[in-house]
Protein backbone atom coordinates (compact mmCIF):
# COMPACT_ATOMS: atom_id res chain seq x y z
CA UNK A 1 0.00 0.00 0.00
CA UNK A 2 1.35 3.58 -1.14
CA UNK A 3 1.87 5.63 1.67
CA UNK A 4 -0.90 8.81 2.01
CA UNK A 5 0.15 12.41 2.47
CA UNK A 6 -1.07 15.44 4.18
CA UNK A 7 -1.72 18.26 2.34
CA UNK A 8 1.38 19.64 4.70
CA UNK A 9 3.34 17.49 3.33
CA UNK A 10 6.27 19.30 2.00
CA UNK A 11 5.67 21.76 4.58
CA UNK A 12 7.33 19.24 7.16
CA UNK A 13 9.73 18.20 4.74
CA UNK A 14 11.16 21.39 4.21
CA UNK A 15 11.26 22.14 8.21
CA UNK A 16 13.44 18.65 8.30
CA UNK A 17 10.59 17.06 10.36
CA UNK A 18 11.54 13.46 10.98
CA UNK A 19 8.71 11.67 9.37
CA UNK A 20 7.01 8.26 10.20
CA UNK A 21 3.93 5.90 9.10
CA UNK A 22 0.62 6.67 11.03
CA UNK A 23 -2.35 4.75 10.32
CA UNK A 24 -0.69 4.53 6.88
CA UNK A 25 -0.17 8.02 6.54
CA UNK A 26 3.43 9.68 6.19
CA UNK A 27 3.54 12.12 9.35
CA UNK A 28 5.55 14.14 10.84
CA UNK A 29 6.74 12.47 14.58
CA UNK A 30 8.99 15.78 15.74
CA UNK A 31 10.84 19.02 14.25
CA UNK A 32 14.37 19.73 14.64
CA UNK A 33 14.66 22.25 17.26
CA UNK A 34 12.13 20.93 19.35
CA UNK A 35 12.10 16.97 19.88
CA UNK A 36 9.26 15.19 21.90
CA UNK A 37 9.77 16.77 24.86
CA UNK A 38 10.27 20.86 24.10
CA UNK A 39 7.36 20.17 21.66
CA UNK A 40 5.20 19.34 24.29
CA UNK A 41 6.70 21.67 26.73
CA UNK A 42 5.36 24.49 24.39
CA UNK A 43 1.97 23.48 24.02
CA UNK A 44 1.76 22.90 28.05
CA UNK A 45 3.45 26.23 28.73
CA UNK A 46 3.18 28.66 25.24
CA UNK A 47 1.32 27.11 22.17
CA UNK A 48 2.36 24.88 19.72
CA UNK A 49 0.94 23.49 15.92
CA UNK A 50 -0.09 20.45 14.69
CA UNK A 51 -0.71 18.93 10.90
CA UNK A 52 -3.11 16.44 12.06
CA UNK A 53 -4.55 15.79 8.06
CA UNK A 54 -4.29 12.31 8.84
CA UNK A 55 -7.66 12.05 10.79
CA UNK A 56 -11.06 10.67 8.68
CA UNK A 57 -13.15 13.32 7.08
CA UNK A 58 -16.86 12.30 5.91
CA UNK A 59 -20.12 13.51 6.13
CA UNK A 60 -23.65 12.54 5.96
CA UNK A 61 -26.40 14.36 4.15
CA UNK A 62 -29.93 14.60 3.42
CA UNK A 63 -32.91 14.58 5.29
CA UNK A 64 -32.91 12.85 8.62
CA UNK A 65 -29.23 12.60 8.53
CA UNK A 66 -28.33 13.87 12.46
CA UNK A 67 -30.93 11.54 13.36
CA UNK A 68 -29.36 7.77 11.41
CA UNK A 69 -26.02 8.86 13.00
CA UNK A 70 -27.98 8.69 16.28
CA UNK A 71 -28.88 5.24 15.56
CA UNK A 72 -25.54 4.09 14.86
CA UNK A 73 -23.18 5.45 16.82
CA UNK A 74 -23.04 5.69 20.56
CA UNK A 75 -23.74 9.63 21.74
CA UNK A 76 -26.74 11.12 21.89
CA UNK A 77 -26.90 13.72 19.31
CA UNK A 78 -29.80 15.22 21.30
CA UNK A 79 -27.71 16.28 23.37
CA UNK A 80 -26.06 18.74 20.96
CA UNK A 81 -27.28 21.84 18.61
CA UNK A 82 -25.92 22.83 15.27
CA UNK A 83 -22.65 24.51 15.87
CA UNK A 84 -21.57 22.05 18.34
CA UNK A 85 -19.36 18.91 18.39
CA UNK A 86 -19.63 15.82 20.08
CA UNK A 87 -17.06 12.60 20.49
CA UNK A 88 -18.57 9.48 19.88
CA UNK A 89 -17.84 5.97 19.17
CA UNK A 90 -18.58 3.58 16.42
CA UNK A 91 -19.70 0.20 18.11
CA UNK A 92 -19.64 -3.28 16.67
CA UNK A 93 -22.61 -5.96 17.31
CA UNK A 94 -20.59 -6.93 20.43
CA UNK A 95 -20.06 -3.37 21.71
CA UNK A 96 -16.28 -3.41 20.39
CA UNK A 97 -15.22 0.01 19.46
CA UNK A 98 -14.83 -0.14 15.57
CA UNK A 99 -13.66 3.59 16.12
CA UNK A 100 -13.71 6.64 18.66
CA UNK A 101 -14.67 10.09 16.36
CA UNK A 102 -15.93 13.46 16.52
CA UNK A 103 -18.78 14.82 15.17
CA UNK A 104 -19.80 17.96 14.16
CA UNK A 105 -23.28 18.65 13.99
CA UNK A 106 -23.71 21.56 11.28
CA UNK A 107 -27.89 20.80 10.66
CA UNK A 108 -30.32 17.88 11.17
CA UNK A 109 -29.57 17.04 7.38
CA UNK A 110 -25.53 17.72 7.53
CA UNK A 111 -23.08 16.22 9.45
CA UNK A 112 -19.35 16.42 9.05
CA UNK A 113 -16.91 13.08 11.36
CA UNK A 114 -14.05 12.93 12.23
CA UNK A 115 -12.59 9.11 12.41
CA UNK A 116 -9.31 8.16 12.88
CA UNK A 117 -6.98 7.81 9.74
CA UNK A 118 -6.43 3.81 9.88
CA UNK A 119 -10.39 3.12 10.58
CA UNK A 120 -12.07 5.72 8.29
CA UNK A 121 -12.61 3.42 5.24
CA UNK A 122 -14.58 1.07 7.49
CA UNK A 123 -16.95 3.55 9.43
CA UNK A 124 -17.73 4.93 6.25
CA UNK A 125 -18.36 1.79 5.10
CA UNK A 126 -20.65 1.04 8.10
CA UNK A 127 -22.54 3.67 7.70
CA UNK A 128 -22.80 3.46 3.87
CA UNK A 129 -24.42 0.35 4.07
CA UNK A 130 -27.02 1.42 6.88
CA UNK A 131 -27.95 4.20 5.15
CA UNK A 132 -31.90 4.63 4.16
CA UNK A 133 -33.12 6.19 1.32
CA UNK A 134 -32.29 9.74 0.86
CA UNK A 135 -29.11 9.62 3.27
CA UNK A 136 -25.67 10.12 1.78
CA UNK A 137 -22.13 9.57 3.06
CA UNK A 138 -19.74 10.52 1.25
CA UNK A 139 -15.80 10.12 2.08
CA UNK A 140 -13.51 13.08 2.43
CA UNK A 141 -10.51 11.97 3.64
CA UNK A 142 -8.06 14.26 1.12
CA UNK A 143 -10.18 17.54 0.56
CA UNK A 144 -8.98 19.18 3.99
CA UNK A 145 -6.18 19.23 5.94
CA UNK A 146 -6.67 19.72 9.58
CA UNK A 147 -4.47 22.15 11.31
CA UNK A 148 -4.55 22.19 15.57
CA UNK A 149 -3.50 24.86 17.25
CA UNK A 150 -3.08 23.94 20.98
CA UNK A 151 -1.61 25.58 24.08
CA UNK A 152 -2.53 28.94 26.79
CA UNK A 153 -1.81 31.11 23.92
CA UNK A 154 -3.83 29.52 20.91
CA UNK A 155 -6.09 32.63 21.47
CA UNK A 156 -3.45 34.71 20.76
CA UNK A 157 -2.21 33.27 17.71
CA UNK A 158 -6.21 33.00 16.40
CA UNK A 159 -6.81 36.79 17.07
CA UNK A 160 -3.65 37.80 14.94
CA UNK A 161 -5.16 36.34 12.00
CA UNK A 162 -9.02 37.83 12.45
CA UNK A 163 -9.87 34.42 13.69
CA UNK A 164 -12.37 33.52 15.80
CA UNK A 165 -11.67 32.28 19.69
CA UNK A 166 -13.43 31.79 23.20
CA UNK A 167 -16.17 29.92 21.46
CA UNK A 168 -17.75 27.14 23.95
CA UNK A 169 -15.39 23.92 24.44
CA UNK A 170 -16.74 21.34 21.65
CA UNK A 171 -18.24 24.21 19.62
CA UNK A 172 -17.02 25.41 15.96
CA UNK A 173 -17.21 28.14 14.33
CA UNK A 174 -16.84 29.66 10.41
CA UNK A 175 -14.63 31.86 9.54
CA UNK A 176 -12.47 33.30 5.91
CA UNK A 177 -9.20 33.00 5.67
CA UNK A 178 -7.20 33.16 2.42
CA UNK A 179 -10.02 33.48 0.23
CA UNK A 180 -11.57 30.46 1.50
CA UNK A 181 -14.26 29.42 4.75
CA UNK A 182 -12.92 27.32 7.35
CA UNK A 183 -14.35 25.91 10.44
CA UNK A 184 -12.24 26.78 13.57
CA UNK A 185 -13.28 24.18 16.57
CA UNK A 186 -12.56 24.28 20.08
CA UNK A 187 -11.56 20.82 20.25
CA UNK A 188 -8.23 19.32 20.26
CA UNK A 189 -6.33 15.85 22.30
CA UNK A 190 -3.49 17.91 24.29
CA UNK A 191 -5.81 18.97 27.75
CA UNK A 192 -5.08 22.58 26.74
CA UNK A 193 -7.19 25.36 25.74
CA UNK A 194 -6.93 25.32 22.05
CA UNK A 195 -8.63 24.89 18.51
CA UNK A 196 -8.54 22.24 15.68
CA UNK A 197 -9.07 24.24 12.06
CA UNK A 198 -10.56 22.25 9.08
CA UNK A 199 -9.17 23.65 5.87
CA UNK A 200 -9.75 23.18 2.13
CA UNK A 201 -6.34 21.49 0.88
CA UNK A 202 -5.74 23.63 -1.84
CA UNK A 203 -5.13 26.37 0.79
CA UNK A 204 -3.89 24.37 3.38
CA UNK A 205 -0.36 25.71 3.37
CA UNK A 206 -1.04 29.13 3.24
CA UNK A 207 -3.00 29.20 6.46
CA UNK A 208 -0.64 26.67 8.04
CA UNK A 209 2.59 29.36 7.52
CA UNK A 210 0.80 32.32 8.98
CA UNK A 211 -0.57 30.48 11.33
CA UNK A 212 3.08 28.93 12.37
CA UNK A 213 4.92 32.63 11.85
CA UNK A 214 2.59 33.43 14.74
CA UNK A 215 3.17 30.36 16.89
CA UNK A 216 6.88 30.81 16.81
CA UNK A 217 6.56 34.54 17.33
CA UNK A 218 5.63 33.69 20.62
CA UNK A 219 8.06 30.86 21.85
CA UNK A 220 5.77 28.42 20.52
CA UNK A 221 6.84 25.36 18.26
CA UNK A 222 5.82 23.31 15.55
CA UNK A 223 4.69 19.45 17.14
CA UNK A 224 4.60 15.98 15.65
CA UNK A 225 2.64 13.39 16.66
CA UNK A 226 5.14 12.28 19.41
CA UNK A 227 4.38 15.34 21.45
CA UNK A 228 0.41 14.50 20.86
CA UNK A 229 0.73 11.23 22.30
CA UNK A 230 2.94 12.06 25.10
CA UNK A 231 0.44 14.69 25.25
CA UNK A 232 -3.19 12.60 25.41
CA UNK A 233 -1.25 10.36 27.69
CA UNK A 234 -0.79 12.39 30.49
CA UNK A 235 -5.12 13.33 30.07
CA UNK A 236 -5.78 9.77 29.61
CA UNK A 237 -7.36 10.16 26.38
CA UNK A 238 -7.87 6.92 25.06
CA UNK A 239 -5.95 6.09 21.66
CA UNK A 240 -7.84 3.82 19.23
CA UNK A 241 -5.61 0.82 18.98
CA UNK A 242 -4.24 0.86 22.42
CA UNK A 243 -7.23 2.28 25.40
CA UNK A 244 -9.80 1.68 22.53
CA UNK A 245 -10.28 -1.51 19.87
CA UNK A 246 -12.89 -4.09 18.25
CA UNK A 247 -12.06 -5.86 21.28
CA UNK A 248 -12.23 -2.91 24.41
CA UNK A 249 -15.74 -1.79 24.77
CA UNK A 250 -16.50 1.94 26.55
CA UNK A 251 -17.74 -0.04 28.99
CA UNK A 252 -13.98 -1.20 30.11
CA UNK A 253 -12.46 2.25 28.34
CA UNK A 254 -13.78 4.52 30.95
CA UNK A 255 -15.69 5.94 27.71
CA UNK A 256 -19.14 5.00 28.94
CA UNK A 257 -19.76 8.63 29.46
CA UNK A 258 -19.82 9.28 25.53
CA UNK A 259 -22.78 6.26 25.55
CA UNK A 260 -26.31 7.26 25.20
CA UNK A 261 -28.18 4.99 27.03
CA UNK A 262 -31.30 5.94 27.24
CA UNK A 263 -31.31 5.74 22.81
CA UNK A 264 -33.75 2.92 21.73
CA UNK A 265 -30.85 1.99 19.55
CA UNK A 266 -27.14 2.22 18.47
CA UNK A 267 -24.90 -0.66 17.32
CA UNK A 268 -23.68 -2.60 19.61
CA UNK A 269 -26.15 -1.40 22.35
CA UNK A 270 -27.62 -4.85 23.82
CA UNK A 271 -24.26 -6.27 24.26
CA UNK A 272 -22.78 -2.93 25.76
CA UNK A 273 -25.89 -2.93 28.57
CA UNK A 274 -25.54 -6.51 29.47
CA UNK A 275 -21.76 -5.74 30.17
CA UNK A 276 -22.02 -2.25 32.05
CA UNK A 277 -25.00 -4.23 34.33
CA UNK A 278 -22.56 -7.23 34.91
CA UNK A 279 -19.69 -5.30 35.89
CA UNK A 280 -17.17 -7.87 35.40
CA UNK A 281 -15.03 -6.87 32.76
CA UNK A 282 -11.44 -5.45 33.39
CA UNK A 283 -11.56 -1.45 33.41
CA UNK A 284 -9.08 1.23 32.40
CA UNK A 285 -7.01 3.03 35.29
CA UNK A 286 -3.72 5.17 35.28
CA UNK A 287 -0.68 3.87 36.86
CA UNK A 288 1.68 6.17 38.15
CA UNK A 289 5.41 4.75 38.57
CA UNK A 290 6.60 5.57 42.49
CA UNK A 291 10.06 4.30 41.45
CA UNK A 292 12.56 4.64 38.32
CA UNK A 293 10.97 3.64 34.73
CA UNK A 294 8.80 3.75 32.15
CA UNK A 295 5.86 1.09 31.52
CA UNK A 296 5.01 0.45 27.71
CA UNK A 297 2.36 -1.40 26.26
CA UNK A 298 2.26 -4.67 26.51
CA UNK A 299 3.32 -4.80 30.12
CA UNK A 300 1.87 -7.14 32.85
CA UNK A 301 0.70 -5.40 35.69
CA UNK A 302 0.21 -7.76 39.31
CA UNK A 303 -1.09 -7.33 42.47
CA UNK A 304 0.94 -7.23 46.19
CA UNK A 305 0.49 -11.21 45.01
CA UNK A 306 2.09 -11.45 42.12
CA UNK A 307 -1.41 -11.75 40.65
CA UNK A 308 -1.88 -10.60 36.77
CA UNK A 309 -4.62 -8.19 37.58
CA UNK A 310 -4.34 -5.96 34.11
CA UNK A 311 -2.26 -4.86 31.08
CA UNK A 312 -0.76 -1.60 30.16
CA UNK A 313 -2.25 -0.16 26.89
CA UNK A 314 -0.45 2.93 27.08
CA UNK A 315 2.66 3.67 28.90
CA UNK A 316 5.64 6.62 28.50
CA UNK A 317 7.37 8.94 29.96
CA UNK A 318 5.54 11.99 31.25
CA UNK A 319 7.27 15.17 30.29
CA UNK A 320 5.35 17.38 32.79
CA UNK A 321 5.57 15.25 35.73
CA UNK A 322 9.07 13.92 35.23
CA UNK A 323 7.92 10.23 35.95
CA UNK A 324 6.61 7.01 34.10
CA UNK A 325 2.69 6.95 33.49
CA UNK A 326 0.60 4.22 32.19
CA UNK A 327 -3.10 3.40 31.22
CA UNK A 328 -4.10 0.16 32.14
CA UNK A 329 -6.98 -2.10 31.52
CA UNK A 330 -7.30 -3.84 34.80
CA UNK A 331 -9.47 -5.82 37.12
CA UNK A 332 -12.30 -4.54 38.91
CA UNK A 333 -10.86 -5.26 42.23
CA UNK A 334 -8.30 -3.11 41.85
CA UNK A 335 -8.74 0.54 43.33
CA UNK A 336 -7.18 3.84 43.29
CA UNK A 337 -4.63 4.39 45.89
CA UNK A 338 -3.75 0.75 45.05
CA UNK A 339 -0.13 -0.39 44.62
CA UNK A 340 0.59 -2.45 41.80
CA UNK A 341 3.67 -3.91 40.54
CA UNK A 342 4.50 -3.47 36.68
CA UNK A 343 6.68 -6.05 34.82
CA UNK A 344 8.50 -3.90 32.52
CA UNK A 345 10.72 -6.40 30.74
CA UNK A 346 11.65 -8.85 33.90
CA UNK A 347 11.85 -5.65 36.31
CA UNK A 348 9.13 -4.80 38.33
CA UNK A 349 8.28 -1.37 38.99
CA UNK A 350 5.95 -0.25 41.46
CA UNK A 351 3.38 2.15 40.56
CA UNK A 352 -0.12 3.37 42.36
CA UNK A 353 -3.69 3.26 40.36
CA UNK A 354 -5.04 6.68 39.60
CA UNK A 355 -7.77 8.16 38.37
CA UNK A 356 -6.34 10.12 35.26
CA UNK A 357 -5.80 12.92 34.10
CA UNK A 358 -2.42 13.27 35.47
CA UNK A 359 -1.67 16.50 34.21
CA UNK A 360 -4.56 18.61 35.04
CA UNK A 361 -6.68 19.43 32.06
CA UNK A 362 -7.24 23.30 30.83
CA UNK A 363 -9.27 22.51 28.36
CA UNK A 364 -12.81 24.57 29.45
CA UNK A 365 -10.65 27.10 30.95
CA UNK A 366 -11.67 30.55 30.75
CA UNK B 1 33.39 18.57 16.76
CA UNK B 2 32.65 16.23 14.06
CA UNK B 3 29.43 13.64 14.33
CA UNK B 4 32.09 10.84 14.30
CA UNK B 5 35.33 11.79 16.27
CA UNK B 6 38.59 10.67 14.54
CA UNK B 7 40.08 8.88 17.72
CA UNK B 8 36.81 6.49 18.76
CA UNK B 9 36.10 2.99 17.64
CA UNK B 10 32.40 1.93 16.85
CA UNK B 11 30.54 -0.88 16.72
CA UNK B 12 27.59 -1.60 14.26
CA UNK B 13 25.14 -1.24 17.04
CA UNK B 14 25.70 2.21 17.40
CA UNK B 15 28.15 2.53 20.16
CA UNK B 16 31.47 4.54 20.44
CA UNK B 17 34.54 3.35 22.37
CA UNK B 18 37.24 5.15 23.89
CA UNK B 19 40.34 3.90 25.27
CA UNK B 20 41.12 5.05 28.30
CA UNK B 21 44.00 4.62 30.95
CA UNK B 22 42.35 1.73 32.68
CA UNK B 23 39.99 0.33 30.21
CA UNK B 24 37.49 1.82 28.14
CA UNK B 25 34.54 4.02 28.27
CA UNK B 26 31.48 3.04 26.46
CA UNK B 27 28.48 5.44 25.33
CA UNK B 28 26.31 5.73 22.17
CA UNK B 29 26.85 7.73 18.43
CA UNK B 30 25.12 10.80 17.57
CA UNK B 31 23.17 9.19 14.97
CA UNK B 32 21.84 6.47 17.35
CA UNK B 33 20.74 10.00 19.93
CA UNK B 34 19.14 11.55 16.58
CA UNK B 35 17.53 8.48 15.95
CA UNK B 36 16.28 7.54 19.44
CA UNK B 37 14.91 11.38 20.07
CA UNK B 38 15.00 12.56 23.04
CA UNK B 39 16.38 10.25 26.03
CA UNK B 40 14.20 10.12 28.97
CA UNK B 41 15.71 7.40 30.57
CA UNK B 42 19.01 5.48 31.04
CA UNK B 43 19.31 2.07 32.34
CA UNK B 44 22.99 1.13 33.15
CA UNK B 45 25.26 -1.85 34.51
CA UNK B 46 26.37 -2.43 37.62
CA UNK B 47 30.09 -1.38 38.97
CA UNK B 48 31.38 -5.15 39.34
CA UNK B 49 29.38 -6.45 36.45
CA UNK B 50 31.40 -9.11 34.17
CA UNK B 51 30.19 -8.23 30.62
CA UNK B 52 30.92 -10.27 27.38
CA UNK B 53 31.14 -8.97 23.82
CA UNK B 54 27.23 -8.75 22.47
CA UNK B 55 25.40 -8.94 26.20
CA UNK B 56 22.76 -6.71 26.60
CA UNK B 57 23.91 -4.73 29.66
CA UNK B 58 21.51 -1.61 29.83
CA UNK B 59 19.05 0.21 27.85
CA UNK B 60 18.11 3.55 26.38
CA UNK B 61 14.17 5.22 26.55
CA UNK B 62 13.14 8.06 24.52
CA UNK B 63 9.13 8.71 25.36
CA UNK B 64 8.44 6.07 22.49
CA UNK B 65 10.64 3.50 22.47
CA UNK B 66 13.48 1.16 24.05
CA UNK B 67 16.83 0.15 23.07
CA UNK B 68 19.13 -2.15 24.64
CA UNK B 69 22.60 -1.31 25.09
CA UNK B 70 25.38 -4.02 23.92
CA UNK B 71 28.74 -4.58 25.75
CA UNK B 72 30.82 -3.44 22.82
CA UNK B 73 34.05 -5.72 24.75
CA UNK B 74 34.24 -8.23 27.08
CA UNK B 75 35.30 -7.26 30.78
CA UNK B 76 34.12 -5.43 34.04
CA UNK B 77 32.48 -2.43 35.13
CA UNK B 78 34.41 -0.25 36.80
CA UNK B 79 32.43 3.30 36.39
CA UNK B 80 28.76 4.07 35.31
CA UNK B 81 27.76 7.73 34.31
CA UNK B 82 25.74 8.46 37.16
CA UNK B 83 24.13 12.11 36.35
CA UNK B 84 22.50 10.27 33.29
CA UNK B 85 19.73 9.32 36.14
CA UNK B 86 18.66 13.11 36.76
CA UNK B 87 19.99 14.33 33.25
CA UNK B 88 19.23 11.84 30.54
CA UNK B 89 19.56 14.84 28.20
CA UNK B 90 23.20 14.85 28.18
CA UNK B 91 22.85 11.72 25.86
CA UNK B 92 21.27 13.60 23.26
CA UNK B 93 23.33 17.34 23.88
CA UNK B 94 26.77 15.57 24.74
CA UNK B 95 26.51 11.51 23.35
CA UNK B 96 30.98 12.07 22.92
CA UNK B 97 31.32 13.96 26.01
CA UNK B 98 28.99 14.30 29.41
CA UNK B 99 26.96 11.96 28.04
CA UNK B 100 28.75 8.33 28.38
CA UNK B 101 27.57 5.77 29.44
CA UNK B 102 30.15 3.18 31.39
CA UNK B 103 33.76 2.24 31.50
CA UNK B 104 35.00 -1.51 31.35
CA UNK B 105 38.24 -3.17 32.31
CA UNK B 106 39.09 -4.86 29.42
CA UNK B 107 39.41 -9.20 29.96
CA UNK B 108 42.63 -10.67 28.86
CA UNK B 109 40.80 -12.60 25.73
CA UNK B 110 38.88 -8.79 24.77
CA UNK B 111 39.16 -8.58 20.86
CA UNK B 112 38.77 -5.12 19.53
CA UNK B 113 39.21 -6.35 15.87
CA UNK B 114 35.27 -6.21 15.09
CA UNK B 115 35.58 -2.61 16.04
CA UNK B 116 35.66 0.11 13.53
CA UNK B 117 37.20 3.35 12.68
CA UNK B 118 35.36 6.32 11.96
CA UNK B 119 35.69 6.90 8.34
CA UNK B 120 33.97 2.77 8.46
CA UNK B 121 31.30 3.49 11.07
CA UNK B 122 30.11 6.37 8.31
CA UNK B 123 30.52 4.04 4.91
CA UNK B 124 28.01 1.56 7.67
CA UNK B 125 25.77 4.60 7.77
CA UNK B 126 25.41 5.28 4.29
Amino acid sequence: MTQRTSPLHQAHVDLGAKMADFGGWDMPIEYPGGGVVAEHTAVREAVGIFDVSHLGKATVSGAGAADFVNRCLTNDITRIEPGKAQYTLCCNESGGVVDDLILYLRADDDVFLMPNAANTAEVVGMLSDAAPEGVTVTEQHDDFAVIAVQGPLSDEVLTALDLPVDHDYMSYDEAEIEGTTISVCRTGYTGERGYELIVPADSAKGVWDRLLAEVTERGGLPCGLGARDTLRTEMGYPLHGNELSPDITPVMAASAWAVGWDKPEFWGKEALVAQRVAKSSRVMKGLLVTGRGIPRKGCQVKDGEGQVVGVVTSGTFSPTRKEGIALALVERSVKVDDEVVIDVRGRELTATVTKPPFVKTQVRQA
Amino acid sequence: MSDYPDDLRYTTDHEWVRETAEGVRIGITSYAQEALGDVVFVTLPQVGDEVSTGDSCGEVESTKSVSDLYAPLSGTVTAVNDALEATPELVNSDPYGDGWMYEISLSEDADTSALLDAEAYQAELS
